[in-house]
């Protein structure tokens, strides 16, 4: 949710996968870093399959990272759902079998339909502050472009999607659809990138360990055997996605639809950001509905009187 | 018998013998007339209650099936068979999306049109509400095409929430996107509306001005029917010519006693508007009632009190105001007093419900042939939210609907994907209103 009177809020961003691989789950908390460090905003989080542990997942990461926030900005705090498609089941992933953090998720009726909670959060954004993060098969965003009105939405909020490519042939239709009928500028990150910009594995041990428990942690060491590092389709996607102007990447061609191109210059920079973002400590927020600044002025402007009336005060 | 549709004239005029012997109401009251040959219209009718609900006290444990019910809802409970509640419907349209505060104005405005309203109080727009469009289609057989009720303050000027116009939070309506439609809040400003300025005070009074006006148009048609025989073709012409012209008065008298005064609403003309909330209420209820059993109408909103009131309840011993209340910042002695308000409201929707299920329509009962729903623009009146909104459904919508049971849908499931639905059931057919993304499922029998 984005707020007008208020300095211009960062890019929202709608970060849609499958959950099922760990460069998804470390871009989801790259998500939150950015988010708690005031780089981005999370307007909406989706699962492409029909995986209710991922979904499950996602909102005990969402509320690990709230979990900073207390008093009355607790109080008034309110969780997104989580997007789940319901259409074809995912295999069982080792690293979301066992959903020991706390979620408000036991059914299917605790998600949201994917396509109308981006559209609804994507009603919410300023125009051209937001921007989507697709991992996995495209079949949300399809859907999406079919919802009626939606495809005005999308054209109207969002400046760039941004494609890993990695898993995206899993539903070839909706990529066809989605590249075909999209309405706004398109990055693919291509799998080379994903390989050749590993996330280190011994940054979990090490950077993470300021919590006893950390969803993203447990779910890197269940994923394979450590110590191993990443691929980081997802990250990359991520990164570009928050920061395209600040030169992570170069991007090959011209036109709306364009490719990533690895910096080997950029490297260390781009790891460093990774771990920085990704284990970063979760931040109390601010309330979601802020304070009326309007209202707050006219309660100011009545103390200035009421103390012109009585200097004693 | 005499109905709208048919006009059985001849019949009448030949055969029935004297106006006087005819039974009032069966014969002047077309939906009853028209039960004996068709099925029921189905009717819908919207009773909104403002700032949210305490849903701790709404929402059951379970679904499916109605067993218990929570504590605002008890009163329901003799007739959960009858009712369907609902489950994460909302409104995206009454959130902020870059508006900032206001969320009274906007839930309230958005409610049944489907559209984020402009923060304005000037120059104000939201759209056509839904109840509108069905009432442009279904509204051409009745004699009013809506009714807007309401019991508080109808003010439609003014910053009423955050700059919001008060005609966003004091109307559920909108005839067009620019046009809200007051609700009438005088219970004799509504009778007088619904059976004429002039009805004599007592249902005795009335009766016997109906039976004195039918016995001189049985006078006339007699007489003429005696000149009917042994006439020339000429004469038969012109006969029938006179005849005709006489059906025309008749028809004329026949609209405008439909139009004054024929339907008697069996009740006592009001004096004014009750001090009594309780009173009040039932008054509006049983004129509803009537409206809908004489097919008066088959739309009617019903704004209980204004979105942001601070009304207080000192009927139930309640005297801070029901807004502030709302925002109880978790203190539970506060919680406690909105709980009584939310089931205050429920225990007198109730009582109108109880009535319904005793008119006996059709094949059942008056209720089963309406939808009437029971909601609010947000759910969690402290925080202002706009999912998961309170909303149940009393009646059958001419008994397709499976009702005692509660359908939880996904979350974000837009309130308008069932008013697509509640329009289907009315005979209107829209492929998208408001921010729908289909028509809700899971509601019929089949």
């Amino acid at each position: 949710m984005q707020f007008p009177g208020l300095a211009k809020p960062p890019v929202g961003i709608v970060f849609d996968s499958t959950m099922g691989r760990i460069d998804d789950v470390l871009a989801l908390a790259m998500l939150h870093g950015f988010d708690g460090k005031d780089q981005a905003r999370i307007a909406a989080i989706c699962v492409s399959s029909a995986d209710l542990q991922a979904a499950q997942f996602c909102d005990a990461v969402g509320r690990f990272y709230a979990s900073a926030t207390t008093g009355p900005a607790a109080m008034f705090m309110h969780f997104m759902p989580i997007g789940l498609a319901d259409s074809k089941p995912a295999a069982e992933s080792p690293m979301l079998s066992k959903a020991v953090y706390p979620n408000s998720i036991k059914s299917i009726n605790d998600t949201a339909d994917p396509a109308t909670l981006i559209r609804n959060e994507l009603m919410a954004q300023y125009d051209q502050n937001a921007a989507v993060v697709l991992s996995g098969p495209a079949t949300d965003l399809a859907k999406l472009l079919d919802t009626f009105g939606a495809k005005e939405w999308v054209a109207r909020k969002v400046r760039l999607l941004c494609v890993a490519d990695a898993g995206i042939q899993a539903d070839t239709a909706a990529a066809e659809k989605v590249f075909a009928e999209w309405p706004t500028p398109i990055v693919t990150v291509g799998r080379e990138i994903g390989e050749a910009l590993p996330f280190p594995g011994d940054s979990i041990e090490k950077d993470f360990a300021y919590a006893s428990a950390h969803p993203v942690a447990d779910a890197y060491r269940a994923y394979r055997p450590m110590p191993y590092d990443a691929p980081s389709w997802a990250l990359a996607a991520m990164l570009y996605a928050v920061h395209p102007n600040d030169g992570y990447f170069k991007l090959s061609g011209s036109g709306n639809r364009r490719e990533l191109i690895f910096d080997p210059d950029q490297k260390d920079r781009i790891i460093k950001t990774y771990i920085e973002m990704a284990s970063a400590k979760p931040v109390a927020r601010k309330p979601r509905h802020p304070v009326d600044e309007k209202k707050d002025e006219k309660k100011d402007d009545k103390k200035e009187e009421e103390k012109k009336k009585d200097p004693a005060q | 018998m005499i109905t709208k549709k048919a006009l059985p004239r001849r019949t009448f005029l030949r055969g029935m013998g004297t106006a006087v012997a005819l039974p009032f109401l069966d014969a002047m009251v077309p939906a009853l007339a028209a039960a004996t040959t068709s099925k029921p219209p189905v009717r819908m009718a919207f009773v909104y209650v403002p700032n949210g609900i305490i849903m701790d006290g709404w929402n059951p444990d379970y679904e499916g099936k109605l067993g218990e019910l929570p504590r605002i809802l008890k009163p329901l409970e003799p007739y959960r068979q009858d009712i369907t509640l609902f489950g994460n419907l909302t409104h995206n349209t009454g959130r902020a999306l870059l508006d900032g505060a206001g969320d009274h104005g906007r839930c309230c405005a958005s409610y049944l049109t489907g559209v984020q309203p402009r923060k304005t109080v000037i120059d104000i727009k939201a759209g056509v509400s839904f109840d509108q469009i069905v009432a442009n289609q279904v509204g051409k057989t009745t004699r009013f095409p809506s009714l807007e009720l309401g019991m508080e303050d109808a003010r439609q000027a003014g910053d009423c929430d955050s700059g919001y116009s008060c005609a966003y939070t004091n109307n559920l309506a909108w005839k067009s996107e620019t046009q809200p439609l007051p609700p009438v809040l005088d219970p004799r400003a509504l009778f007088e509306r619904l059976f004429g300025n002039g009805m004599a005070l007592t249902p005795a009074a009335r009766a016997r001005e109906n039976l004195y006006r039918r016995s001189i148009l049985d006078f006339v048609s007699d007489d003429t029917r005696k000149l009917e025989t042994g006439l020339g073709p000429t004469d038969r012409r012109k006969l029938d010519e006179y005849l005709s012209s006489i059906r025309e008065i008749e028809r004329q008298i026949e609209k405008a006693e439909k139009d004054n005064a024929q339907i008697d609403p069996h009740m006592e003309k009001p004096y004014g508007v009750p001090a009594d909330f309780a009173e009040h209420f039932k008054l509006m209820s049983d004129m509803m009632t009537v409206a809908f059993q004489s097919d008066l109408t088959r739309v009617i909103t019903f704004l209980v009190t204004h979105e942001g009131t601070s009304r207080p309840y000192r009927e139930i011993d309640i005297p801070d105001g029901h807004h502030p209340l709302t925002h109880h910042r978790n203190q539970p002695d506060l919680i406690e007093k909105v709980t009584q308000i939310n089931s205050y409201h429920v225990r007198q929707f109730a009582a109108w419900i109880a009535k319904m299920r005793t008119i006996r329509e059709g094949d059942g009962s008056l209720l089963d042939n309406c939808m009437i729903v029971y909601g609010a623009g947000l759910s969690d009146g402290n925080r202002h939210l706009h999912e998961d909104l309170p909303t149940l459904i009393a009646g059958r919508g001419g008994s397709h609907f499976k009702t005692g049971r509660r359908i939880v849908y996904r979350k974000e499931t837009p309130m308008c994907n069932l008013y697509l639905a509640m329009m289907d059931r009315m005979g209107v057919h829209v492929e998208h209103f408001g921010d729908s993304t289909g028509r809700l499922e899971a509601l019929d029998l089949t």
